[in-house]
């Protein structure tokens, strides 16, 4: 009833542009922007990840000839830098948060369509930045660059410049965001009514924008001091090395949970979906979402606990740090709640956020543990380390990117992904990630420290066996990583040409995204909708004005 | 309650890391304690996420035939459950911070009774060592007694300071790590307690030789530690030929670039306080506060020349001798020239 007497906001339409360029390259629509994003961070992700799987051949020797020091260090680092800045943060904000937020506030587009067009295309040039430098020499001092060891290797002008373009592009896109999910909601869709993905984008795009700048201005101090001699760092001339480590992590860390939270979001849309319930204890995932990202910003020192910091300051940066753990343990437990007295169906996105669960309590824990100053002193710069960042970043963000890839891969093509090698990858690929990197820790614990092309020199012979055996086997569990990917890319190319027609709504699921045909029309509504409640109560007529109750149906796979 | 016990012996016997690693220090008992601790209570959120997940995941699964239009529970949320697991994590988090922050101090406060204070110095790619009565640096291979308490001075220098990079001191052994940055100076205390050989591995990227960057710790009795000692006395007081300063000779302006290359890591030109490590130098020769040197001699050229060529100890801490700075007989000459022209 309440759809006849609502009327719709009137707005003008523009009619699609004509002509390939204008569609699909120079396009200001965020749905061809969100599939740019996602192409081209999987094209880095196949890139960087060939460079992880070099080092593994280099470490499965203890003085392995493979790739030789130089060469491992600009494979490391390269891959780090690539991970982060090239494959997650631009998948799940751009990609994802392009793809998803707007449908799911229902507006037609971001607020500034053509920055959203400018910020993608910075991104292919920083990319092209990173990798070209292999070609004159690339960064070696790791993702991080600390100087003053920065500032005489090789390739830190190229990569200050790379970095600069991305994190332009990630702080452009942040404010888009923020405008976008602050003023463009559909009408009735209140904070508390919007999904779950999009408090986590808009706590994303906050982080972004107030973040990434600092990045930027260490960078450019960085860039100024090799190439004119300023010296913000060099100790010799009254600069500080510390002062880098400080205003780095003051961006890192909040990147920290740029790269996690947009996954949060993710696995809070897949659950309710897939478990046929409402999401266990909504406003307290929304909320600490937001918590997190607050104190995200006071807890950067707990990088620095070896730079010799005051004891004092290490205080309270442990304590905060702590804190973090409890707003994201009540997230992990209102996930897990939301599995009890569900109707689970465990379809491939929903595999992929279980063992997102399990893999990303396991990397919260051994944060806590890093967490301890006393602890941290051992741990620090070690393969613990090593094993924590990618049970966080790979068993939570890329575990998180898979996940939203199954989920939304039907309204991004209009075509369903094949359940089976669905699957297998998903087996294939939680197996081996688990086998490659929780071996990790006990190395790390016992003397290996990170960003070594060689561990001949810390083990004694009576060690060396083990070691030597327990690197051999992480490396062969991250061959099979990086092959079951091969499932996923047959899986995609088979989906074009064999995947059957996915329908609006394959999943049954309630948020506005899935009430529009797939791929979504360009401009997404005809009309806007109206909102009337929360999105997630499974079991009750759809809580939308102007859109049709039949697309509420339930999926047949 | 059998379960329980069960989960929490599990917890104690995953993370036997003191069967792998020696305790060498009495803080690694402590800190050991800690790490036993975390894996105590960790253990069991563990199994109960993981345990969760898979029972619900069998339990509440569609099967075959089930309706597939059937919905779930509609509970939305339940107050004492949340009330709970945010209590029982915070508490875990309060003990924890507490346990850490006891363990704190007894980890990098020194006590009265530290013994010696030996300042390691970062190179790349090894280590240096500088010990109080010693006038050479040992290079790589550090002598401890056991059972005394020592402060280790850390930093990281070069003989051009603009070439110096970060490096750190980790000997897992003894849980301690602490990073050597150019231009700091960060004490490290600690009292070993198992004799025997450990390692010390630089864990900071600090250029192409990082990987091989291993030096080693000997912990001995204090008869063997005394024994070393006076061996490598001797073996300096062998190799130690005396050197002629040409003071009268000595060029100011080439001493102001030595002093700007290879002093202004520890010691500015402005007044004594102006302190870095040690002393502003700026009136070094003119100051009525400080009428003598750290060696108790007047402040004259020839006894300025006798610190930069033997080195000398203070209570600012050592200063390195001419072979550990790298200074020839002319240096020196210029140096003290220099130092005379400030003011």
């Amino acid at each position: 009833m309440a759809t006849q007497t609502i009327a719709a906001p009137v707005a003008h339409i523009h009619p699609p542009p004509k002509g390939f360029i204008a569609r699909y390259v120079i396009s200001f629509d965020h749905k061809v922007i969100a599939v740019q994003y996602i192409i081209t961070g999987g094209l880095f992700f196949v890139l960087a990840g060939l460079l992880a799987e070099l080092m593994r051949a280099q470490l499965m020797q203890a003085h392995g000839h493979v790739l030789g020091p130089a060469l491992y260090n600009e494979a490391y680092t390269v891959h780090g830098s690539a991970m982060v800045w090239l494959v997650i943060i631009p998948i799940l904000t751009g990609g994802f948060g392009n793809l998803v937020m707007p449908l799911q506030i229902g507006a037609r587009d971001v607020a500034f369509p053509w920055l959203n067009m400018f910020s993608f295309w910075l991104f292919p040039p920083a990319g092209i930045l990173l990798f070209a430098s292999f070609l004159m020499g690339a960064p070696q001092a790791g993702w991080t660059e600390y100087p003053p060891v920065s500032l005489h290797t090789p390739g830190t002008v190229l990569w200050c410049a790379a970095i600069f373009l991305i994190g332009v592009s990630a702080t452009i896109t942040g404010i888009n965001f923020l405008v976008t999910v602050a003023k463009m909601r559909a009408p009735g869709m209140t904070w508390t009514r919007m999904p779950l993905f999009v408090w986590a984008t808009v706590t994303t795009a906050f982080l972004s924008a107030i973040a990434t700048a600092n990045l930027s201005a260490v960078l450019a101090a960085l860039f100024i001091e090799k190439v004119f001699h300023v010296p913000f760092y060099d100790p010799a001339n009254g600069g500080s090395p510390v002062l880098w480590q400080h205003v780095f992590w003051f961006y890192s860390h909040p990147a920290v949970y740029i790269m996690v939270l947009p996954a949060f979001g993710i696995v809070s849309e897949i659950l309710p979906t897939f478990a046929r319930r409402p999401i266990f204890g909504y406003k307290a995932i929304a909320y600490s979402s937001v918590t997190i990202g607050l104190v995200s910003f006071m807890v950067w020192a707990h990088h620095m606990f070896t730079s010799g910091l005051a004891r004092w300051v290490q205080l309270p940066f442990m304590i905060l740090t702590m804190a973090v753990g409890i707003p994201t343990g009540v997230k992990i437990f209102s996930w897990v709640a939301t599995l009890w007295r569900g109707r689970l169906r465990l379809t491939t996105p929903m595999l992929f956020t279980i063992g997102f669960l399990s893999q990303f309590t396991f990397g919260g824990i051994t944060g806590i543990m890093l967490a301890s100053v006393p602890a941290d002193v051992h741990e620090h710069a070690t393969y613990f380390v090593v094993a924590h960042l990618h049970y966080v970043l790979v068993g939570g963000s890329v575990f998180g990117i898979f996940a939203g890839l199954y989920y939304w891969w039907p309204k991004m093509t209009g075509r369903m992904l094949d359940e089976r090698l669905g699957k297998w990858h998903f087996w294939l690929m939680f197996l081996a990630f688990n086998a490659a990197f929780l071996p990790m820790h006990w190395l790390g614990l016992l003397g290996m420290q990170r960003r070594v092309a060689y561990y001949s020199q810390q083990f004694g012979p009576d060690q060396l066996g083990w070691v030597q055996g327990t690197n051999w086997f992480v490396s062969i569990a991250a061959f099979v990583l990086g092959a079951s990917m091969l499932l996923f890319a047959y899986n995609a190319l088979r989906s074009a040409s064999r995947g059957r027609p996915a329908g609006p709504n394959p999943w049954g699921a309630r948020t506005l995204e899935w009430m529009v045909s797939s791929p979504p029309p360009y401009y997404n509504f005809a009309e806007i909708p109206i909102v009337l409640s929360g999105p997630y109560d499974y079991g009750k007529p759809l809580p939308y004005a102007n859109v049709s109750q039949e697309l509420a149906t339930v999926p047949v796979a | 309650m059998a379960a329980i016990s069960a989960l929490l012996m599990w917890g104690v016997v995953i993370f036997p890391i003191d069967q792998f690693l020696p305790q060498a220090t009495s803080a690694s008992l402590e800190i050991d304690f800690i790490f036993k601790f975390m894996a105590f209570f960790s253990t069991p959120i563990l199994v109960f996420v993981n345990g969760y997940i898979l029972y619900f995941a069998w339990r509440y699964h569609t099967r075959k035939g089930d309706d597939i239009t059937a919905v779930g529970s509609s509970i939305h949320d339940h107050r004492w459950l949340e009330f709970w697991w945010t209590a029982i994590p915070s508490a875990l988090m309060v003990a924890l911070g507490i346990i850490s922050y006891l363990v704190m101090p007894k980890y990098y406060l020194a006590s009265a009774a530290s013994v010696a204070t030996i300042e390691a110095i970062g190179h790349t790619f090894y280590y240096e060592f500088r010990y109080p009565g010693l006038k050479q640096s040992v290079l790589n291979d550090m002598h401890l007694p056991v059972g005394k308490q020592v402060t280790i001075d850390l930093t990281s220098s070069e003989p051009d300071i603009r070439n110096a990079v970060i490096h750190s001191f980790w000997a897992p052994e003894f849980r301690v790590k602490q990073d050597m940055i150019p231009g700091m100076i960060v004490p490290i205390h600690f009292t070993p307690r198992e004799i025997g050989t450990y390692r010390i591995i630089c864990t900071e990227f600090c250029g192409i030789g990082h990987s091989d960057m291993v030096g080693k710790v000997i912990i001995e009795s204090q008869a063997d530690f005394d024994r070393w000692f006076a061996a490598q006395q001797r073996l300096q007081a062998a190799a130690g030929i005396p050197m002629e300063v040409p003071l009268a000779k000595g060029n100011s302006a080439a001493g102001g670039r030595l002093f700007a290359e290879r002093c202004t890591v520890c010691h500015g030109t402005g007044s004594f306080s102006q302190r870095k490590v040690g002393p502003g130098l700026g009136n070094l020769f003119h100051d009525p506060a400080h009428p003598t040197l750290v060696t108790g001699k007047p402040a004259n050229a020839a006894d300025v020349a006798d610190i930069l060529e033997h080195g000398a100890s203070g209570d600012m801490g050592t200063m390195p001798n001419a072979q550990a700075n790298r200074l020839t007989p002319k240096d020196i000459a210029d140096l003290v020239a220099y130092l005379q022209s400030l003011h």
